[in-house]
């Protein structure tokens, strides 16, 4: 391709340091996330170049921690400083923007208005106290000020997509856990609610891992041409069912099924030690040394389903796992309650305010909440997903013993 | 009189209202407001006492290890464990970790916009940028490629975060007065900007590789810690701590004594309330929070420079302006949270943070806390630097400076930055003493045993002040929890005596020159790291 049939972002990029094999190493990679072919890589360098601008963007924080903006700065691919100077015009995005008050606030209003642009959403929607455990602007005394949930579906209803990022935005996240005092609950099941009907995706570990989100944002805009339509055709999706005890609202979360198709217990390294039946039952000792599996110590893994040991954390330095901590599951529905205590294995489930053993759930609840829950550990089939491939694995001694005492392994 | 409001305060973690009364160009009162409750605290009851450790770190997404460390601690306390020494250091250095990553997020990322004008460095020369740099002894950066990328940016017409401050930063007559550097040393400073996000990642990779993740790590759990380090994950650590090290030695250190003098004014008002509160961190092998690496202590300047003893009894939590349905003076390890909205009213209820008090009075927290309770504690790593750097700034004032002068605005950001330095410095040492353990072949990590009831409390520092957590233990389950922020206590509302918290006394007196654009407010807000 000649220099000249370049784009005007190639151009930018170009000025900025950006040399073409950077670029296209880098649509490769993102190519590889998306469980794409590499050779995609001009393709989606070619939707890049074409591009005429940078994308708009907002970010708004609902209920957070800013852990997923303190997440997306961990990111090198590309790094935090590439993805808000050279690839999305972020018009809001308060922890970073250098704009503060009602200087920063008419940024979502006027673009809101214009649309065309992307929203990410960081954070629990907060309903409780009708709405006021979170507000923003406003003039003295309060004046005008605006309620969280306001302020959401004003930059959701005219945005292309949204992106509902980290587990507070899924589902209100730990926000949400018993007793849920705020009232929190997700991005998708709120939209719905009031009737809006652009289309979210659902990306949830606590925080997210950034370099999904910059999968899902070259996604949009490169391969899908900024198409929300052509981005849900071509984006392959779990659709998670999800009833929303805050709206009472009966949702299809939809999940990109390259990050959150699988379990985490599937692409494990330390598997082989689960079939070879080598555990680590005290947190540090000689078997963690040993790197064996941390499945007696409570790990979630086998009913978590995230793409973490392919993907790795903080710039693929390394994951809860590999440094000796049990998962604790921060990618399922529900987490806090569904998974804690976090150190048991599959015991103590809390479902509002009732405590029932997995065994129970598995019967009680049918098998799509059990796929998305339990019984992993004792056959991968039985995860909602038998049918294909080799037939179930045997039933481990250690599960048959554990299944046999009454009350499971408290 | 008018009254001015910034909300957003943006660059901050979390929901941040702040609204002042201007009267001749100076701030006459002030009322700051935290716009958010999640309740933290009513999530955790009922738990397994361990799980508090997971769970409550996400309070907040930059500094979720102190709050970690500060909920083990309190589970530790309360259940009677003692956690070996090599968990002691690994909990050290990724606290070290942490603080790095803070201390360099906080100056370039969130605080600088407040003094950098990264347009005006588009006027820099090149050669003189080069000059400077090598005055100032800081980090040569290839200028000439970010101040391409800069203007190709800036005519892109797009302005992606810096949208809504173009009438800020500004040219000409509408340039803002309080952005007075000369433009080579905005090109510095924005080149350097661009380099600490790298920087930052660097640090949080440590946390990474011995806590699984960064934010909200995984293995400081009650009872010790989960990682148990091989030689290649020592060598991964030890490779990060020096780079990291080498960046705040050579463009945050430098960079600080560079702005300084262009913002001396700053060291004459923004001091606050004068009471100063260190829990204490990084631990020693005996301990004992007053031989911490930064010492516990209490510090009332206006009682003289010393530091008074202080524990978990001593504080209380007032709710008089904060919509809470609880009674107010309560001691937090009998605390009670029962939210109840109420219309915002500057004399009535105006914030959903709580006014901590520690003996009875408003409390800063912070780096400036601890550099001042670990400097008349004599500690010589603090002392030295502390003294180093007034001998500095007095040649640039043309006087000579005292440490009282560290009360104020200009003190508050420079002690974050020397503290920076100081536990960097510590940071390599103590990968040093892991080595060396383990080499002895200590092979302790966790302990199990502990008992099933108790009451107790973790009291710790987070980059941005005093965390800390009680719990209260019945049968095996969390029967109380209630976590003091280091927010909680420098944004705290007026108390129930109508005494304003830290940050609203230190924006009083405040100069503001455009109410319009108070960028002034902007700088005493951040420089508490809220």
């Amino acid at each position: 391709m000649a220099q000249e049939a370049h784009g005007a972002l190639h151009d930018l990029l170009a000025v900025r340091g950006v040399t073409r094999r950077d670029f296209l190493k880098y649509c490769g990679s993102v190519a590889a996330m998306l469980g794409l072919s590499e050779t995609m890589a001009p393709q989606i360098a070619a939707a890049l170049e074409g591009a005429p601008k940078l994308m708009p963007a907002l970010w708004l924080n609902g209920g957070s921690c800013t852990g997923c903006t303190e997440s997306i700065a961990q990111v090198d691919t590309p790094d935090v400083a590439t993805i808000v100077l050279d690839y999305l015009s972020f018009e809001y995005f308060e922890t970073i923007m250098a704009a503060a008050g009602s200087w920063a606030e008419k940024n979502i209003t006027k673009r809101a208005e214009e649309g065309g642009y992307i929203l990410v959403y960081e954070g629990s929607v907060m309903t409780g106290q009708d709405g006021n455990t979170l507000f923003v602007g406003g003039g003295p005394e309060n004046e005008g000020a605006k309620k969280g949930i306001e302020i959401l579906e004003e930059a959701a209803a005219n945005a292309a997509a949204v992106l509902a990022i980290g587990s507070c935005a899924v589902d209100g996240g730990w926000i949400a856990g018993y007793p849920n005092a705020s009232e929190a609950t997700g991005v998708a099941a709120w939209l719905q609610k009031k009737g809006i009907k652009t289309p979210v995706v659902s990306m949830p570990t606590c925080p997210v891992n950034p370099e999904w989100v910059v999968a899902m944002v070259v996604q949009l805009l490169l391969v899908a041409d900024r198409d929300p339509a052509k981005f849900l055709q071509v984006t392959p999706m779990v659709e998670v069912p999800y009833n929303d005890p805050v709206t009472g609202e009966k949702v299809t979360l939809l999940m990109p099924k390259a990050i959150y198709g699988q379990t985490i217990h599937d692409n494990c390294p330390r598997r082989g030690h689960f079939e070879n039946g080598e555990f680590v039952t005290e947190l540090g000792s000689k078997e963690e040394a040993m790197g064996y599996c941390l499945y007696k110590v409570g790990c979630k893994g086998p009913q978590t389903f995230t793409q973490c040991p392919v993907t790795r954390w903080n710039r693929r330095a390394s994951w809860c796992v590999e440094s000796g901590a049990p998962c604790i599951g921060c990618g399922g529905l529900n987490w806090v309650d569904n998974n804690s205590p976090f150190l048991k294995r599959m015991s103590d489930m809390r479902i509002g305010d009732t405590f029932v053993q997995p065994g129970t759930i598995g019967a009680a609840v049918g098998a799509v909440a059990a796929a998305g829950l339990v019984l992993h550990g004792i056959g991968m089939k039985a995860a909602g997903r038998i049918g294909d491939g080799p037939p179930m694995e045997e039933m481990k001694a250690y599960d048959r013993k554990r299944l046999a005492k009454k009350g499971g392994d408290k | 009189m008018a009254r001015v409001v910034v909300d957003p305060v943006t660059r901050i973690e979390g929901h941040l209202r702040v609204e002042v009364e201007v009267t001749n160009g100076k701030v006459s009162d002030a009322w700051v407001s935290g716009t958010l409750w999640r309740g933290m605290e009513k999530v955790l009851v009922n738990r397994a006492p361990e799980d508090a450790f997971w769970v409550s770190q996400r309070i907040c997404g930059v500094c979720p290890i102190s709050h970690s460390h500060a909920s083990a601690q309190s589970c530790e306390d309360a259940l009677g464990i003692k956690i070996p020494n090599n968990a002691r250091i690994i909990r050290n250095l990724i606290e070290a970790a942490q603080y790095l990553h803070s201390h360099i997020l906080w100056f370039y990322t969130l605080a600088a916009l407040d003094y950098v004008n990264p347009v005006n460095a588009l006027n820099a020369d090149i050669a003189d940028t080069y000059a400077l740099a090598q005055a100032a002894g800081t980090r040569i950066a290839d200028f000439g490629a970010v101040a391409a990328r800069l203007k190709a940016f800036v005519e892109n017409g797009q302005l992606s975060i810096f949208t809504g401050h173009e009438g800020w930063f500004g040219v000409g007559a509408e340039k803002h007065p309080g952005y007075v550097l000369p433009p080579e040393l905005d090109l510095i400073a924005t080149a350097h900007y661009l380099e600490a996000l790298e920087l930052q990642a660097v640090a949080a990779e440590i946390i990474g590789i011995m806590g699984g993740k960064f934010p909200h790590q995984m293995t400081s759990i009650p009872g010790g810690t989960a990682f148990v380090p091989t030689e290649q994950k020592l060598d991964d650590v030890l490779f990060r701590f020096t780079r990291v090290k080498e960046f705040i030695d050579t463009a945050l250190i430098p960079d600080t004594l560079a702005i300084a003098p262009y913002i001396l004014d700053a060291a004459s008002f923004g001091g606050g309330c004068g009471n100063f509160l260190s829990w204490g961190v990084f631990e020693a092998e005996d301990l004992d929070p007053y031989n911490r690496y930064l010492p516990r202590g209490f510090v009332e300047v206006s009682k003289g420079l010393t530091a008074q003893e202080v524990g978990p009894d001593d504080v209380t939590e007032d709710v008089d302006h904060s919509w809470y349905d609880v009674p107010s003076g309560l001691n937090p390890k009998d605390g009670q949270t029962v939210p109840k909205f109420e219309p915002y009213s500057t004399q009535g209820k105006y914030s959903w943070g709580k006014a901590a008090r520690c003996k009875g009075v408003p409390a800063e927290v912070g780096p400036l806390s601890r550099m001042l309770v670990a400097y008349v504690n004599g500690r010589p790593e603090v002392k030295s630097i502390i003294d180093d750097t007034l001998a500095k700034l007095s040649k640039a004032a043309g006087a000579q400076l005292q440490p009282t002068v560290l009360v104020s605005l200009l003190g508050r950001v420079a002690a974050r930055n020397l503290e920076a330095k100081v536990v960097a410095d510590w940071s390599i040492a103590w990968v040093l003493e892991l080595i060396e353990a383990l080499k002895g072949g200590d092979s302790s990590f966790f302990v199990t045993e502990r008992a099933d009831s108790g009451q107790g409390a973790g009291l710790w520092e987070a980059p941005r002040g005093s965390v800390g957590h009680w719990m209260t233990v019945e049968g095996g389950k969390i029967a109380n929890y209630q976590v003091v922020a280091p927010t909680t206590w420098d944004i705290a509302p007026r108390d129930s005596k109508g005494v304003p918290g830290p940050m609203e006394q230190a924006l009083i007196g405040t100069p503001v020159v455009d109410s319009e654009r108070p960028l002034e407010v902007m700088r005493v807000a951040h420089s508490f790291d809220p």
